[in-house]
């Protein structure tokens, strides 16, 4: 009995020896990062991942951070808010990390808040939902960002387009779930700034099939555009279906569906679809004078050339929010350390910084740092994305 | 609210049989294996996804024609529904339907794990069988696509119920359905025709796939978000009813576009599952389905 506890505890010894000096040895700084790798949302989840991992291979390439490498700990939150809450705890409490990437949708960000906002541990989403980021009822926001626009100023940069268009009578048509609802709120509470005003309201299932019903209804109310938001194919859906229903109002999608994908799935119907975008997707067209045409470019050769993530999953609109979230936190790291107060201050003092999807400018108050010059409108022209005219 | 005009009414009772035709499609799926095995196949859902796959495949990968592409996509699904009998379901060797059932729901997962692997994440477009271009009918418009589905839907039915009354193997079918020692003992091989019905209800399914994903669009689980659908339009026909699948498919589309237009788009699968609720309470074995089980 007594050799054996001996041989326990030695193997114990051994174990915890080997541990300690792999920490030591390598300084790494470790950032927790969990996204939907499986579940609906996959295909968003998968290619964040693949851009984080770049934006970490990059920034180690060029020396690491303040000579010591960077190192993710991924983790899959399959879509669920449960899954979610544990990979955090694990990252917080198991693998001690500075900060947290992910995760990618609102849903689960919101499940997460709260446990890191108790930890204290920064944390940047790549989420598309404001209530991430606000206060109130949602919660305190101290230690969590995000990286996409909020879905306020994407409405904000297409109204402003559709003031400047003399198009202010408009139908709207949006999803019934958590984001097209989102977009909804905003557009009718941001309307009367801009003049504009709702000649009809319709919504859909997200996974509905056929949307005629809804938009011969609008048809009837006579607007002069039709705005559509949701994201996935019942986008696309809604552009066949305009398409075959011979409507020849102008349709303006959300700021989530500047994607190939979008093109591919609606085909010749979508020529001439407007939305908001990121400035990812026309980067080509933009005039030199722009801050951020040589970091998007950059960042273009990397992901099509050097990592070639392209063919499987090529270039849309949501493409560089990972990369943001990983710089800015890194850079963060570079200037305050990694203890978390300090770390959140550092993050929270971001200015000026020219990231792929705008340039960021933090407060206290604002945890995204984005105003609408960071989004242009684009037009579907000739099977691709355009500056919109 | 105003008033729907004629043309209007006429546009969304072609919207409900767009997803009626769609929902019926699979509901048939689902009736074939009933009707010999006496269970709910859930692995139905994931063949529909796979016709959509094979379709997309034998088109983009193999570069095939549209009429061969969508023979092989149907053929391809049907041997996968056998393997999927011969592989999954025989080795049980269980008469259990809750066991049986389990197993289908399971070897669905596995299904859509490996159609995950084999084509991606990503959503896919699917071309229609014929070109694109709406067809005008008293100010109303209707897809070419979805009088394709009409007419094949209508054949694949015919097909049925003529392979179930009028052939041998139908004979063969109904006869281990209704008691699968008694076939035996006349010399029914069980295996055999347990596998040729999941064969059926691979093609139906196959079938639905690379029809409505040119319309739904295309990817590893779009088979279980109409699924659903299908399997409550099955339901509504009275499961088993070849005929009875093809009018609740029908019902539940026309009551859910009705629904979107004439009182709230935000509600309608509520309006149309609560009708669906009533229809039940009052004919619980369905529209068609036969009073006693």
């Amino acid at each position: 009995m007594n050799s054996r506890m001996a041989t326990l505890a030695g193997l114990m010894v051994a174990i915890f020896l080997t541990w300690g000096s792999a920490s030591i040895a390598a300084e790494e700084i470790r950032l927790g990062a969990f996204f939907d790798l499986s579940g609906p949302a996959s295909n968003i989840g998968t290619p964040t991942k693949l851009v984080a991992e770049m934006a970490v291979a990059e920034i180690n390439k060029a020396g690491g951070v303040a000579g010591r490498p960077l190192k993710l700990v991924i983790g899959d939150t399959e879509g669920n808010p449960a899954k979610a809450a544990t990979l955090a705890k694990k990252f917080i409490y198991q693998d001690k990390v500075a900060a947290i990437i992910g995760p990618t949708r609102t849903g689960t960000g919101m499940t997460v808040k709260p446990i890191v906002e108790k930890a204290g541990i920064p944390t940047f989403m790549t989420v598309g939902g404001d209530p991430i980021i606000m206060g109130g009822k949602y919660g305190s926001f101290e230690y969590v960002f995000k990286s996409p626009q909020r879905s306020e100023t994407a409405v904000k940069r297409l109204f402003t387009y559709l003031r400047d268009k003399k198009l202010e009578r408009v139908a709207l048509l949006y999803a019934a779930d958590s984001f097209g609802k989102d977009g909804a709120e905003w557009m009718e509470k941001l309307a009367p700034e801009f003049g504009i005003t709702f000649a009809a309201r319709e919504s859909f299932g997200p996974q509905d099939t056929d949307m005629t019903p809804q938009l011969t209804r609008l048809r009837n109310d006579a607007p002069q555009a039709v705005i559509c938001w949701t994201i996935g194919p019942a986008g696309a859906i809604v552009a066949k279906n305009r398409h075959q229903l011979g409507i020849e109002l102008p349709l303006f999608q959300c700021h989530g569906l500047p994607d190939p994908k979008y093109i591919e799935l609606a085909g010749a119907a979508s020529e001439g679809d407007r939305m908001p975008s990121t400035k990812l997707l026309v980067a080509a067209q933009l005039p030199d004078s722009d801050p951020q045409k040589k970091t998007i470019l950059n960042f273009i050769h990397l992901y099509d050339e050097v990592y070639d993530f392209d063919r499987q999953f090529p270039i849309n609109t949501h493409s560089g929010y990972a990369w943001d979230a990983v710089t800015i936190v890194a850079e963060a790291i570079r200037k305050a350390g990694t203890e978390p107060k300090a770390l959140r201050q550092a993050i929270e003092n971001t200015k000026d910084f020219v990231g792929v999807s705008g340039i960021y400018n933090l407060t206290p108050e604002d945890h995204n740092g984005l105003d609408i010059d960071s989004m242009v409108m684009v037009e579907v022209r000739d099977g691709g994305f355009v500056l919109a005219r | 609210m105003n008033m729907p005009t004629l043309t209007d009414s006429l546009q969304f009772l072609f919207a409900g049989l767009t997803n009626g035709a769609i929902y019926a499609l699979i509901a048939l799926g689902f009736c074939v294996v009933h009707n010999t095995m006496g269970i709910v196949n859930f692995t139905q859902v994931d063949l529909v996804s796979l016709g959509g796959m094979f379709l997309y495949s034998a088109l983009f990968l193999f570069g095939l024609p549209m009429p061969l592409a969508l023979a092989g996509a149907v053929t391809a699904a049907a041997v996968t529904g056998m393997a999927v009998e011969r592989v999954g379901i025989r080795p049980s060797r269980s008469d259990n339907h809750l066991v049986l059932i389990f197993l289908t729901i399971g070897l669905s997962v596995i299904l859509r794990g490996i159609m995950k692997l084999a084509w991606g994440k990503n959503r896919m477009a699917v071309p229609p069988l014929t070109a694109d271009e709406p067809i005008r009918l008293f100010g109303a418009t209707i897809l070419p696509q979805i009088l394709w589905i009409f007419l094949l839907t209508a054949g694949a039915v015919l097909l049925l119920i003529w392979i179930f009354r009028r052939t041998t193997l139908g004979l063969c079918m109904r006869a281990v359905a209704s008691n699968a020692d008694a076939a035996a003992v006349v010399g029914i091989d069980g295996g055999r025709i347990r596998m040729i019905s999941f064969a059926i209800a691979g093609g139906m399914g196959g079938l639905a796939g690379a029809l409505v994903t040119p319309i739904t669009t295309l990817s590893y689980d779009v088979g279980v978000l109409l699924g659903l659908k299908g399997f409550a339009a099955a339901i509504l026909g009275g499961f088993g009813s070849f005929v009875g699948a093809v009018a609740g498919g029908v019902l539940l589309g026309v009551l859910e576009s009705l629904a979107a237009a004439g009182l709230s788009s935000a509600y309608k699968d509520v309006i149309a599952f609560g009708l669906l609720l009533l229809v039940l309470f009052i004919r619980p074995a369905g529209l068609f389905g036969s009073a006693k089980r």
